[in-house]
């Protein structure tokens, strides 16, 4: 049997995912990305493999994506988030044709305009910002004093109208959230204010190149479930999360792994 | 073949139409002393004043056959009329306008008379262009007149009583050629005023303001006469089933206005419509100077049956460029 | 500013400018594989210009233009040599935000920089700016040289460029321009001496020409990154050198298309280039988009093919004819964003795209630049109307945004090999 890995070195984490010849999930791994790239990534592909008894020498085709991607020499190919984030969410969500797809990461947020064929049409990213990112979570559950995936209980459990965050910056959000707990006001209901916020910056991003049904929300924050209510809100759409929201872009670096030496292959008969 | 094309577009159309109006010119006012005679209907002015021409300007035969009662016009004398007009069609389908920028002697006198200011170094009007612009619907209302006398000699028009007999060639009376060209065989005998009758005194003195007028515009604006002929009128009309076309490749053009800029009758639209397939307009003499000005690969072209015969290169353009600065 | 910081600051940006360069050269020559031998001549010309403090300038007059806009012929016909000003360096744009607004675009912010530093990039010695009152930015900037102790020419154009109107004004500023400069150099600009420059330039124009044509071959035969190259350097090259250096490319990329040697691969995305102007050592966008295998085969910006394209045609040859046809010539065609309709450009990018075969569209605006920015969407929708997919890009001169724009370009790039290979 011979497997195929794509590896998504982002700037908070790195995924790993595994397909077989079938193209199937094998195997994934979710591991901080840390200072040292590529002796992490490296060592959390041979703890997976381990894992799965698969031996390194049948892996195949190794694809990095993301953020570090070019940091990796082992990588037979590498290939932009942007791709593999596409073909990750045509491999997820099967028949169920997406048509835009919107990701937060670590660092950017982009969102994707697919066609028919699941090709893109058009993307945008958001612009050196990192408000609308998952790092603005992160810093919001730091000054909450509780962890990121608390967020969507916190959220659930709002009563009051979300607050409002004006700040567009995250070092000015971060004094404003301040402020605005020492006023007194719920955790609860400025979490759901953050969401909101955060969620109407990358529906104004999506709007730029047009928004159709239907929609996949990945990336890490597409695990917080008040994220993911303050998205469909702002849209005025439902959207589709898959299980393991931070994998996709892993998923389809593998997929299109599989789908490079096939092509090889085929080259190489031909 | 594709040699063939290549040597003609870098060629310089300017130099051959040099030679081809000499050429035409000496045909059409002298050929009649070599008996030459290529029929009554020509489409160019050729004019039946000159003795030894070669041929007839088809205005005159024109006034002279729709001289007559309406009665007429269903018998022989209308099939006269008719076999006239087809022959006109004929010659001028052949090559549409180009008559007019490589036949009419008219027209080559104002060429000349452009290069002679040009030597001089005296610069044509600017203003030209915007002045007489508006004057351009005159040679309309000369061809609607050039019809409607001769008919209203024979017949009472609009109730009026019928015109005088001297009225029958009044376009002729008036007309510059008649005046000008048989100058070039040595006769000035129309350079007069006909004191015959009053209409003949009217008419012929309108001819020779009318003349000074030719020489005068010609010096500031070039092919100022063209302006008003009323047999650029007559050509319009037939000028879209013309075998020899002007063509443009409209998304090819960058507008830069080169074409326009050398046109010797001023057309915008040879630049600025980059819609329109085939361009001839209006005014046009289709000298093709346009198409040798054009820097843009097949964008203005000349064609003969959908066929190009000559078109805008780069390289020939370059080429052309090239040769002019070394001829000065 | 004190002299003190004045010296600091030239030190420090020409030590920037000299990394800058050296940097993008390296990219330029040593990340290709396949880069022409003729394109030698080229390096070392930008190598010398940038890294080695400058080429000798010899004795002619020199004149600046801060924009295409500025008719070259007339300042060759007076004596002197047309240097474009237009700066595409980071030191200097830094040097140009100690005085103009952080939000103005990066070319007018360095190129000013440049100029108030005096010390390269061509100003070292200038004895007129002729200042092409474009942009808004541009306009300004005019006014701020003058306080610099430069002497300038504003050089009036109308805000657009269909109307009678509009080009009969532009032709009285043009001749009075060309009285100007015939009172800077002391040299009548007559018609042999027009003439001349006409041809000059012309044949410049057409050995670029030529270069142009090659790269509709199906296989592409030579990269964006050289051909920009090449056009930046017509901004303070030589002529005639500058002309025969490029018919010797030409002719060895005519060779390559004979003998079927590599270029860039066949199945690589063709792209064209437009927007803001790339200039030496600011080629990020381009290089991105080479680096990320994609091939620009043709370009529509004013410092490459725009600045190039365009030929004159007169009619008569006295001044009085000629000196219309030169002002025609920079008017009439001009694609830039400043002028009142997008018609123009839309179509023209249609037809490269058309015989180009290109894949895709990359759209550069500068931060800062409205008109750019303004009418991406027009150019946009005609493209997508078109079925071209077009990548548009705000950047500036920094270096900040190379990893977000790498993944952008990358992507893109990725999306049209479908499409490039389905045509190859
Ligand atoms: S010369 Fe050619 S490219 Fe220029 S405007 Fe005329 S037709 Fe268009
Ligand atoms: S449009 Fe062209 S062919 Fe017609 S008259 Fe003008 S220059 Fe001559």
């Amino acid at each position: 049997m011979r497997y195929f890995a794509g590896i998504d070195m982002g700037s908070t984490a790195i995924k790993i995912a595994l397909v077989d010849q079938q193209g199937s999930l094998s195997g994934h791994t979710v591991v901080p990305t840390g200072s040292f790239f590529q002796k992490n990534t490296l060592e959390a592909l041979q703890l997976l493999l381990r894992e799965r008894g698969i031996e390194r020498s049948d892996v195949a085709y190794l694809l990095s994506t993301g953020y570090g991607r070019k940091l990796l020499p082992e990588a037979d190919e590498t290939i932009s988030e942007i791709t593999a984030n596409a073909a990750g969410a045509r491999a997820i969500a099967g028949s169920a044709a997406i048509r835009t797809i919107i990701n937060i990461g670590g660092q950017d947020s982009k969102v994707l305009l697919l066609d028919a064929d699941g090709h893109i049409r058009n993307f945008v990213m958001n612009d050196k910002c990192a408000a609308g990112t998952g790092r603005f979570l992160e810093m919001t559950a730091r000054n909450l004093g509780t962890d990121v995936g608390e967020l969507g209980n916190l959220h659930c459990r709002s009563s009051g109208a979300p607050l409002s965050i004006t700040s567009t910056c995250t070092v000015f959000a971060e004094s404003e959230i301040i402020s605005l707990l020492a006023r007194g006001h719920g955790k609860e209901e400025l979490v759901a204010g953050v969401h909101y916020s955060i969620a109407r910056r990358i529906v104004r991003l999506a709007r730029q190149i047009g928004i159709e049904d239907r929609v996949f929300f990945d990336g890490g924050p597409a695990l917080n479930s008040g994220m993911v209510a303050a998205l469909e809100d702002e849209l005025m759409l439902q959207v589709v999360v898959p299980a393991a929201p931070q994998l996709t872009t892993a998923i389809g670096a593998a997929t299109l792994a599989r789908t490079a030496w096939i092509d090889t292959g085929e080259q190489v008969n031909a | 073949m594709n040699a063939l094309r290549r040597f003609l577009n870098n060629g310089d159309i300017n130099r051959f139409r040099l030679w081809f109006q000499l050429g035409a010119f000496g045909l059409l006012i002298y050929g009649g002393f070599l008996a030459m005679d290529i029929g009554n209907s020509l489409p160019t002015f050729s004019c039946v004043f000159v003795d030894s021409r070669a041929g007839a300007c088809y205005l005159y035969p024109l006034q002279h056959q729709v001289n007559m009662p309406w009665s007429q016009f269903s018998g022989g004398r209308g099939i006269g009329l008719a076999v006239g007009l087809v022959t006109f069609f004929l010659f001028f389908v052949l090559f549409n306008k180009a008559w007019c920028g490589y036949a009419c002697p008219l027209g080559t006198v104002q060429d000349w008379i452009t290069k002679l200011r040009a030597r001089l170094g005296i610069r044509y009007s600017l203003y030209a262009n915007e002045t007489f612009g508006r004057l351009k619907a005159i040679k309309y209302v000369l061809l609607a007149l050039l019809i409607l006398l001769p008919l209203g000699i024979s017949n009472s028009l609009f109730g009026l009583p019928k015109l005088p007999r001297d009225l029958a060639t009044s376009y002729c009376m008036i007309c510059p050629g008649r005046t000008v060209l048989p100058l070039f065989t040595g006769d000035a005998s129309q350079l007069a005023i006909d004191f015959s009758s009053r209409t003949m005194m009217a008419l012929t003195g309108l001819g020779m303001a009318i003349t000074g007028g030719f020489f005068a515009g010609a010096f500031v604006k070039k092919r100022f006469f063209c302006l008003f002929c009323p047999m650029s009128a007559l050509q319009y009309a037939f000028s879209k089933a013309g075998l020899l076309r002007l063509t443009k490749q409209g998304a090819k053009c960058t507008r830069c206005g080169n074409c326009s800029r050398v046109c010797d009758v001023g057309i915008r639209e040879i630049a600025d419509d980059v819609t329109s397939r085939n361009i001839v307009q209006d005014d046009c003499m289709m000298c093709f100077k346009c198409v040798a000005a054009c820097p843009e690969s097949h964008c203005l072209a000349v064609t003969f049956l959908g066929m190009p015969v000559y078109e805008a290169t780069a390289e020939g353009f370059m080429r052309r460029t090239k040769r002019r600065d070394n001829h000065g | 500013m004190d002299k003190e910081r004045r010296e600091r600051l030239i030190r420090t940006t020409g030590v920037h400018l000299a990394m800058e360069a050296t940097e993008t050269l390296r990219q330029v020559v040593e990340e290709f594989p396949d880069n022409p031998r003729a394109m030698d001549y080229f390096y070392d010309l930008f190598r010398a210009e940038y890294c080695g403090g400058g080429a000798k300038k010899n004795g002619a007059m020199r004149i600046g233009m801060l924009c295409v806009q500025a008719p070259e012929e007339l300042i060759r016909a007076a004596g002197a040599v047309p240097v474009r000003l237009c700066s595409g360096s980071h030191a200097f744009d830094q040097a140009g935000a100690e005085f103009m607004p952080a939000k103005a675009c990066s070319l007018v912010k360095a190129t000013l920089g440049m100029l108030s530093l005096r010390t390269a990039g061509g100003a070292e010695r200038l004895d007129l700016v002729v200042n092409p009152t474009t942009c808004e930015q541009k306009k300004k900037a005019g006014e701020l040289l003058e306080d610099f102790g430069y002497r300038v020419h504003h050089l009036e154009m109308p805000p657009a460029k269909d109307s009678e109107e509009a080009r009969i004004y532009w032709q009285r500023s043009v001749k009075k321009f060309a009285a100007v400069l015939e009172e800077t150099t002391g040299v009548r600009i007559t018609k042999q001496r027009l003439a001349k420059a006409i041809r000059t330039t012309g044949m410049a124009r057409s050995a670029y020409r030529r270069l142009h044509e090659l790269a509709k071959w199906p296989r592409p035969l030579i990269r964006g990154k050289d051909v920009m190259l090449v056009t930046n350097a017509y901004f303070f090259d030589d002529l005639d050198r500058w002309t025969a250096a490029v018919t010797e490319l030409a002719d060895e990329i005519e060779q390559r298309r004979e003998t079927n040697l590599p270029g860039a691969g066949k199945h690589a995305p063709r792209i064209l280039f437009t927007g803001s102007p790339p200039i030496f050592p600011n080629l990020k966008l381009p290089l991105l988009i080479e680096q990320a295998g994609g091939v620009i085969v043709v370009d529509e910006v004013c410092s490459s093919s725009r600045l190039l394209h365009d030929q004159v045609a007169y009619d008569e040859q006295a001044l009085y004819d000629m000196v219309p046809a030169v002002a025609d010539r920079v008017l009439k065609p001009c694609t830039c964003p400043v002028f009142l309709s997008s018609q123009d450009r839309v179509r023209r990018l249609l037809d490269l795209a058309a015989s180009f075969a290109v894949d895709g569209v990359v759209y550069q605006s500068f931060a800062g630049c409205m008109p750019y920015a303004l009418e991406q969407r027009s150019v946009g929708q005609a493209l997508v109307n078109a079925n071209i997919p077009m990548l548009s890009v705000e950047t500036d001169y920094g270096p900040d945004d190379q990893g977000q724009l790498s993944t952008r370009v990358e992507a893109f790039i990725e999306s049209l090999r479908g499409k490039a290979r389905k045509r190859a």
